[in-house]
């Protein structure tokens, strides 16, 4: 049997001496010509984004064709745009409005999705189900009552009222990440010492079980967090205050200069400095980015 | 350890999220089938119960058709295209090449953007005269006075569906390359000893082994498509005419601009059943070819 392999390995090589130079050549070729596809693609996905920033770094009155890329390096635009749009204390509003309602989901999500993973019975899987099915619902249409419904139980619309929204809106995916992971990562045999030791079960989930999520919560801090961060619809719903916008918010105030090119260089730097954040933490923590959106998908 | 006791204790770890998930998400839908029979107007505390007024309304007027109409057009081709894309951005991507880290990197990065952001940034890019793909034109020579993407009924939804995609085509491909390094080597080495070129390689051998990549793609993309509201609300008001009215649109104009509660509840409870059966037919579909595959 070896030497049968060993001798079709043998046969295989025969032909490919012959052709050696040739295939060289032509995997050179083939390998510049993906090459040149990948970077070709590259430049037709990001140019509307190199034009945004090039623009950006104009002087607001620079009404140059903005095609001609980096012409001038000037921050003014984005004096302007830090300015117009209350930066520093809508970046403030971004970080608790995301940072509060991350915490609650990861918090409520992770403890719901225990009972789910960890008992086997018809309620349990209506329960996951259940909380699976409001990943179809729409937010727009949930906020026709929502409004209503906020208004009769007293709940004052502060800057913090899109919070309920967002942790709300987060369950179903969330406790569907939390469910699958516990359910085939997460063995029972693992809280066993601690049931011997006597510790309750609170105590066993959030010093057992919830270390062992750690994943899975990265997973959920990133993929409801970017969501969270970059929601307008809420918060435009339920934050009337200039001086309580979140970014995203902050960036309707331009809606209508996208059409007048006078304006372009100023809203270029806005709209540079609202992804700013993100980008930023993208660029050191994408190991994080890429692994969270994908511990889902895998284990799914 | 499986106790009725214990079992009972363990479903009160559930509790705090049931509360807020039934208050904020299932009882206004609750709320929304009651509103669907009245004439409420969102301000006024005394409304009437008029029947099915509002569902014969919306099944007589244009509005419900055509925004089923352009709510299905902008789910198929975004599943279809999205993916594809997706998927082939990912095989290249899976390649031996140079800088194929950074190249995966910044294909990520629009995901990032808040879609406010990426509305403004596409108005400039499909604006006439101005507009940069106007200018790329002029500077190239060819004519581009006629060219309106968001003005014109023929090309406003496939442009903004394209804005769609853009954003989203990152993560798409982020969970194929994911689906794509759970491929065995020598399973690929096997197939490429029997003969296998890069297609069949691609047909009998990575996409069978994609599936749940692809069920999950399609799911999240459908789900994405059915609720699509963003891109019309900023960029084109549903415009110009009706031709960009997705459903989820037309729910809010109806309510917020035009203070029809009533009316909107009533196209919400049917966008909602559209939107359910159309999810549940496609996972169920999806879920057997992913078994027989």
């Amino acid at each position: 049997m070896s030497s049968g392999a060993f001798t079709g390995k043998m046969l295989e090589q025969e032909p490919a001496r012959h052709t050696r130079k040739s295939g060289k050549a032509a995997r050179w070729l083939k390998s510049g010509l993906v090459q040149f596809v990948v970077i070709a693609i590259m430049v037709l996905n990001l140019i509307p984004l190199v034009i945004v920033l090039s623009t950006s770094l104009r002087s607001p009155d620079n009404n140059t064709n903005p095609l001609n890329l980096f012409n001038e390096l000037s921050f003014s635009s984005y004096r302007d745009a830090f300015e117009r749009m209350h930066f520093g204390s809508a970046f403030m509003n971004s970080v608790v409005l995301t940072g509060i309602s991350v915490v609650l989901v990861v918090i409520l999500a992770a403890m719901a999705s225990y009972p789910m993973a960890r008992i086997q019975s018809k309620w349990s899987q209506f329960l996951y189900l259940f909380f699976l099915a409001g990943l179809v619902v729409p937010g727009q249409m949930v906020l026709i009552p929502i409004v209503q419904m906020i208004n009769n139980m007293g709940i004052p619309s502060t800057k913090y009222t899109p919070i309920l929204m967002f942790v709300t809106c987060s369950l179903p995916f969330s406790t569907f990440l939390y469910t699958g992971f516990i359910r085939s990562g997460v063995p029972v045999e693992v809280e066993e010492a601690a049931h011997i030791d006597g510790a309750g079960l609170l105590r066993r989930f959030w010093t057992v079980v919830f270390p062992l999520l750690i994943p899975v919560t990265v997973s959920v801090i990133i993929t409801q967090g970017i969501w969270i961060w970059n929601d307008y619809f809420f918060n435009m719903t339920f934050i009337s205050k200039a001086a309580d916008s979140p970014l995203p918010l902050a960036m309707l105030g331009f809606m209508g200069d996208q059409q007048n090119p006078t304006q372009w260089n100023v809203l270029f730097a806005a709209c540079m400095l609202c992804a700013l954040p993100l980008l930023i933490a993208f660029s050191f923590l994408q190991k994080y980015f890429v692994g969270g959106l994908t511990v889902g998908s895998v284990k799914g | 350890m499986n106790s009725t006791v214990m079992k009972k204790t363990l479903y009160l770890f559930a509790l705090p999220a049931l509360v807020f998930y039934l208050l904020f998400w299932i009882f206004p839908i609750g709320k929304l089938f009651q509103y669907s029979v009245t004439d409420f107007n969102g301000y006024a505390q005394t409304f009437n119960y008029i029947g099915f007024d509002n569902f014969r309304d919306l099944f007589q007027g244009g509005t419900l058709g055509n925004s089923i109409r352009n709510t299905l057009i902008y789910t198929v081709v975004s599943v279809v295209a999205g993916n594809l894309i997706g998927l082939g951005l990912a095989l290249l991507l899976n390649m031996n090449i140079r800088g194929k880290g950074f190249y995966r990197s910044i294909s990520y990065i629009p995901t990032l953007f808040s879609a406010i952001v990426v509305g403004f940034i596409w108005s400039y890019v499909y604006m006439p005269d101005s507009g940069m793909i106007a200018a790329f034109l002029t500077k190239l020579g060819i004519p581009s006075d006629n060219l309106n993407f968001l003005g014109s009924y023929s090309t406003a939804l496939y442009s903004i569906i394209f804005v769609e995609i853009w954003k989203n085509v990152g993560t798409t491909m982020i969970i194929f390359l994911a689906g794509l390094q759970t491929v065995p080597n020598d399973l690929l080495e096997a197939g490429r000893i029997d003969g296998c070129g890069p297609f069949k390689l691609l047909r009998y051998v990575k996409l069978p082994l994609l599936a749940t990549s692809i069920t999950i793609n399609t799911t999240l993309s459908l789900i994405n498509g059915l609720k699509a509201f963003d891109f019309p609300f900023i960029m084109t008001n549903g415009g110009p005419g009706t031709s960009t009215n997705t459903l989820i649109y037309s729910i809010y104009k109806m309510a917020f601009t035009e203070q029809m509660f009533g009316k909107a509840s009533a196209l919400g409870i049917i966008s909602f059943l559209i939107i359910i059966v159309i999810t549940a037919v496609a996972v169920l579909l999806m879920n057997r070819k992913e078994v027989s595959a």
